[in-house]
C-alpha cells in the first residue's frame, strides 16, 4: 500500500492536479521533477556523451601529428570534398522545394493536400537503405531507365548525380516540415497588406514573406544540411564505394575502419561530429535568437 | 459613386456567401456594414479590395470597374482586425512602405510619414517595432498605413475587435476625425452595434449573405422593414397584431399608426414594439398610453443607466407575442426603464402590472407565422415538427399555429372555425394536396406552403408568376423567405402550356429545391397543380392574391 501511494501521486502529478495545487504535494512534484532529469541526463551519458568521447579519444590515440596525417590521405580528402559538395548542391534545392511546398500547403485549399503532407513525411519513416534502393531499381543498370541511360551514356548509380539523388530523398521532409507549421500560424494577413499597399509577388515574398519566416527557414536548412552531410545507408546503395570517387565521408569511415585504420577513420568520424556538434550549436543559437526576434 | 456593387455573389464550396448584393455608397460617406459573424460581410469587404475574387456581378470605384483589377492596382486602403503589421519592420518602414512601392523620393517619403503620424497621433514613435506598441498603437499604425498612398477608399475589417472598451472608444474617434479630415470614403466592417450606430453615415446590414437593409441609422432603428433588422439592431419585442379597418390591434389595444394604411380586410402583421416603448403601471387607467395587456415581472436587472425587465404576458392568447417556433414556450417581453421611470413606479418581481405601449411600428413583410393545418390535430401537431417548418419558423422568430380542419378539401363544406387562415396555412403533401391547397386558397388563406415529410432547408428557391397581378405580391413572399434561408433564388421566366409539368421537371433537375409561384386565378387550380403538389417531392409555396 505505501509502495503504491507513491505511483498513485506520481500520477496525479502528471496529470496536473498535484503541481498545480501549493502545499502538501509540493515535495512530491521535486521528486518527480528529479527522478525525470535524472533519467534523461543517465540516457545521455550512456548513449550519446560516451560515444562520443570515444570517437575523440580513439582519433587522438597516436597523437595529434598521427591524427592530422590521416587528412593527408587523398581518398579522405576526396570524401571530405564530395560530401560538402553534395550539401552544396543538395541544401539550396531543399530549400526551393521546402518553400514551395510550405507555401502551397499553407495558402491554397486543393486537391491532395492531405496527400502531399503526407508524403513529405514519407523519407522520414522509410527506411535509409530503401530510399537508396529505390534509385538503383529505378535508374540502375537493370532498372526501368537503365538502358536508356546507358545509351546516352548517363551514369546515375555509382556516380554524383545519384548520391545527390539518395542525399535530396532522405533530406527533403526538414525544410518543408519546419515551414508548414510556421506559415500556417502566421496566416496570409501580412501578405494581403503588402498586396493592398501595391507591391508584387516578387516584392510581397522577399520584404515580407521571408523576413517573417527566416528563422524557421534557417533552423531547416540547418536540420537538412546536417542530415545531408551525415547520410549513410541510403549513399551506401547508391554509391558503389569506388575509393577517391563515390565514398562520401560516412562512407569513408567504414572503409577505413573495416581495413583496421582505426586512427583514420576516428579521425573522419571526429570531423564528421564536429560538423554535427558546429551545425547543433548553431541551431540553438539560431533558436535563440529567432525567439527573441519573434 | 464612390462605390458601386452591382448583384455580387460570391460561393465558398456551393454556399452563397455574399448573395446578390447591390449598394451604391457615395463620395465620402462612412458607411459601416454590420451583420453577425458568418453573414459574409468580411467577404464583401475583401471583394472590393480585390483579394476575394467575385463569382457573379460587378464592383466600381469611382466609376471604374474593378471587377477583374488586381488588388494591388485598385488603390484602396485596408485595415485588418489583428492589425497586420510587419512584424520585422519599424513603423516609419511600415508607413512608408506604399511610398516605397511607388518609388517615391526619400525625402517626400519623410514628410508623408510625419503628417501621417500626426493625423493618427503617433509623433516620435518612428523607430518602434510593432511588437514595441500597444494594441491600440498598432491599429493606429496600421491606419496611418493604409492611407500613405492616398487610397479612394478605406476599408476597415473589424479594427477594434481586438482592443478594449477604453481604447476601442478613442480610437473610434480617431478614425471618424481622419476620416472626416481627409474626406475618404470608407467602409467599416463589424458585429457590434453600439460602434456601427456611433461611426455611420449609413448602414448597411448584412445576414446569410444577403444585405437585406441599408440607410440612415435612424431610420433603420425606428423603421426596419425585416423582422432581423427589427431584432439585431437593438432589441424589439415582435408582436403578431391584426391590420384591420380601424387600426394595428395589438392584444387589447387598438393603435392608429401613422405609418398604417387602413385594409378593408383585416390580415395578420408583425408590429415591432421597442423595449423602451413599453411602459408599465398598476393599472390600466395610469398607463398613459394604451392598455395592451396585463402582466407578471419576471425578471429585474440593473443595467447602470437603464433598468431591463422581462415581463411574463398573462393571457397569452389574447396577446399573440411572437415566441419562438416552439408553441409552448411562455412568450416574455422585455422592457427597459429609464432612472426617472423606475423612480415613479418601483417594482419587484412576481408584481402584477398593466403593459402599454407608446409606438408600434408595423413590418411590411408579408409572411407573418404559419399555421399547420390537417385533417386532425394529431396530423396538425405532426406537421408542424416537420424540419423545415420548424427551422423556418425558428429563423422568422415566428410560431405556428395548429389549426384542424375536418373538412379540408371537400369542396362543398366550409372551414370549421369562423376565424380567418392568417399567415401562411401549411399543408402536408399527401395525395389531393392541390385540392387541399384550393380549398385554403377559395376560403382565404393567401398563402399555402406544401411540404413534403422530409423537406430540408432548400439551397435554391424557384420563383415563378402565372400572371403578371401576382407578381409584386410572389416577389415580397420570395424575398422574405430569401432572408432567413441561404438559398439562391431564380426566377423563371414564361413557360409552355403545361406549367406545371414544367416547374416539376426544373424541380427534379437538382436536389435542395422549393418552388415559390404567385397565381391569381383559382379555376382549374387543382386539376393544373396536380403534378406538382400531390404527394410531390417539393416543398411549394403558394402565393394567392385576387386580382383587384
Amino acid at each position: 500500500m505505501a509502495g503504491r501511494l507513491p505511483v498513485a501521486a506520481a500520477l496525479a502529478v502528471l496529470q496536473g492536479d498535484a503541481a498545480t495545487r501549493p502545499g502538501q504535494n509540493t515535495w512530491l512534484s521535486a521528486l518527480v521533477r528529479w527522478l525525470f532529469i535524472a533519467t534523461s541526463l543517465a540516457f545521455l551519458a550512456a548513449l550519446l556523451i560516451a560515444p562520443l568521447v570515444t570517437v575523440f579519444a580513439m582519433a587522438l590515440e597516436r597523437g595529434f601529428e598521427a591524427y592530422l596525417v590521416s587528412f593527408a590521405d587523398p581518398d579522405t580528402q576526396a570524401a571530405i570534398r564530395l560530401t560538402l559538395i553534395t550539401a552544396a548542391v543538395v541544401v539550396p534545392i531543399n530549400i526551393v522545394f521546402g518553400l514551395a511546398a510550405a507555401w502551397a500547403i499553407a495558402k491554397f485549399e486543393f486537391r491532395g493536400k492531405s496527400m502531399l503532407i503526407t508524403l513529405i513525411d514519407l523519407p522520414l519513416a522509410v527506411s535509409p537503405v530503401i530510399s537508396g534502393m529505390v534509385f538503383v531499381l529505378l535508374f540502375g543498370l537493370h532498372g526501368w531507365f537503365g538502358v536508356w541511360l546507358q545509351r546516352h551514356d548517363i551514369s546515375v548509380i555509382f556516380a554524383l548525380p545519384g548520391i545527390m539523388l539518395a542525399t535530396m530523398f532522405v533530406t527533403f521532409p526538414y525544410v518543408a516540415r519546419e515551414l508548414i507549421p510556421l506559415m500556417q500560424q502566421l496566416g496570409n494577413d501580412e501578405e494581403e497588406a503588402a498586396i493592398t499597399l501595391g507591391a508584387g509577388g516578387w516584392m510581397t515574398f522577399f520584404k515580407v514573406t521571408l523576413p517573417k519566416i527566416r528563422w524557421g527557414l534557417l533552423y531547416g536548412v540547418i536540420l537538412s544540411n546536417a542530415r545531408a552531410m551525415g547520410e549513410f545507408g541510403a549513399v551506401s546503395v547508391v554509391s558503389g564505394h569506388i575509393r577517391g570517387l563515390t565514398t562520401t565521408m560516412p562512407l569513408q569511415i567504414e572503409i577505413l575502419y573495416n581495413e583496421y585504420n582505426f586512427v583514420g577513420a576516428f579521425a573522419v568520424a571526429s570531423l564528421l561530429t564536429l560538423l554535427a556538434v558546429v551545425t547543433l550549436e548553431v541551431k540553438t543559437l539560431v533558436e535563440r535568437t529567432g525567439y527573441r526576434g519573434r | 459613386m464612390s462605390i458601386t456593387l452591382d448583384q455580387v455573389t460570391k460561393h465558398y464550396g456551393g454556399v452563397p456567401v455574399v448573395n446578390d448584393v447591390s449598394l451604391d455608397i457615395g463620395d465620402g460617406e462612412f458607411f459601416v456594414l454590420l451583420g453577425p459573424s458568418g453573414s459574409g460581410k468580411s467577404t464583401l469587404l475583401r471583394a472590393i479590395a480585390g483579394l476575394t475574387g467575385v463569382d457573379y456581378g460587378r464592383i466600381s470605384l469611382h466609376g471604374r470597374d474593378v471587377t477583374e483589377v488586381a488588388a494591388r492596382k485598385r488603390g484602396v486602403g485596408l485595415v485588418f482586425q489583428n492589425y497586420a503589421l510587419f512584424r520585422h519592420m519599424t513603423v516609419a518602414d511600415n508607413i512608408e512602405f506604399a511610398l516605397r512601392v511607388r518609388h517615391m523620393r526619400a525625402s517626400h517619403r519623410r514628410e508623408r510619414r510625419r503628417e501621417l503620424l500626426r493625423l493618427v497621433a503617433l509623433e516620435g514613435m518612428d523607430d518602434r517595432l510593432p511588437a514595441q506598441l500597444s494594441g491600440g498603437q498598432q491599429q493606429r499604425v496600421a491606419v496611418a498605413r493604409a492611407l500613405a498612398h492616398k487610397p479612394e477608399v478605406l476599408l476597415l475589417d473589424e479594427p477594434f475587435g481586438a482592443l478594449d472598451a477604453k481604447i476601442r472608444e478613442e480610437l473610434r474617434r480617431t478614425i471618424r476625425e481622419v476620416q472626416r479630415e481627409l474626406g475618404i470614403t470608407t467602409v467599416l466592417v463589424t458585429h457590434d452595434q453600439e460602434e456601427a450606430f456611433a461611426m455611420a453615415d449609413r448602414l448597411g446590414i448584412m445576414n446569410l449573405g444577403r444585405l437585406l437593409e441599408a440607410g440612415v441609422p435612424h431610420e433603420l432603428y425606428s423603421r426596419p422593414a425585416t423582422r432581423f433588422v427589427a431584432t439585431f439592431l437593438g432589441a424589439a419585442n415582435l408582436f403578431l397584431a391584426r391590420n384591420g379597418a380601424e387600426g394595428i390591434h395589438v392584444g387589447a389595444a387598438t393603435i392608429a399608426s401613422h405609418e398604417h394604411s387602413p385594409q378593408p380586410r383585416e390580415h395578420e402583421v408583425v408590429a415591432v414594439v421597442r423595449p423602451e416603448e413599453v411602459v408599465v403601471a398598476a393599472t390600466p387607467a395610469e398607463l398613459g398610453s394604451r392598455f395592451v395587456a396585463q402582466g407578471v415581472v419576471d425578471e429585474m436587472v440593473f443595467a447602470g443607466a437603464l433598468e431591463r425587465l422581462r415581463l411574463r404576458l398573462e393571457d397569452g392568447s389574447a396577446a399573440p407575442l411572437l415566441a419562438t417556433a416552439d408553441a409552448a414556450a411562455t412568450p416574455y417581453l422585455e422592457v427597459t426603464r429609464t432612472q426617472p421611470e423606475q423612480r415613479a413606479f418601483e417594482l419587484h418581481p412576481g408584481q402584477s402590472v398593466a403593459i402599454g405601449v407608446r409606438r408600434v411600428h408595423v413590418l411590411p413583410t408579408p409572411l407573418s407565422s404559419f399555421t399547420a393545418c390537417a385533417a386532425s390535430s394529431a396530423a396538425a401537431e405532426t406537421l408542424a415538427r416537420q424540419p423545415l417548418l420548424a427551422e423556418l419558423a425558428a429563423r422568422m422568430k415566428t410560431r405556428i399555429g395548429i389549426r384542424p380542419e375536418p373538412q379540408l378539401g371537400a369542396s362543398a363544406a366550409g372551414p370549421e372555425e369562423s376565424a380567418p387562415f392568417v399567415g401562411a396555412t401549411v399543408i402536408s403533401c399527401e395525395p389531393q394536396a392541390a385540392q387541399r391547397a384550393e380549398w385554403l386558397l377559395r376560403h382565404g388563406a393567401n398563402e399555402v406552403l406544401v411540404l413534403p415529410a422530409q423537406a430540408t432547408v432548400p439551397q435554391r428557391v424557384l420563383i415563378h408568376w402565372m400572371d403578371e397581378a401576382v407578381r409584386p405580391a410572389t416577389l415580397a413572399v420570395s424575398e422574405s423567405v430569401l432572408r432567413h434561408v441561404p438559398a439562391e433564388a431564380e426566377y423563371v421566366g414564361t413557360l409552355s402550356r403545361e406549367v406545371a409539368q414544367e416547374l416539376a421537371r426544373r424541380l427534379s433537375e437538382a436536389p435542395g429545391q422549393m418552388l415559390i409561384v404567385g397565381v391569381s386565378d383559382l379555376a382549374r387550380f387543382a386539376e393544373r397543380f396536380s403534378p406538382l403538389l400531390d404527394g410531390g417531392r417539393w416543398p411549394v409555396l403558394v402565393v394567392h392574391r385576387a386580382p383587384s
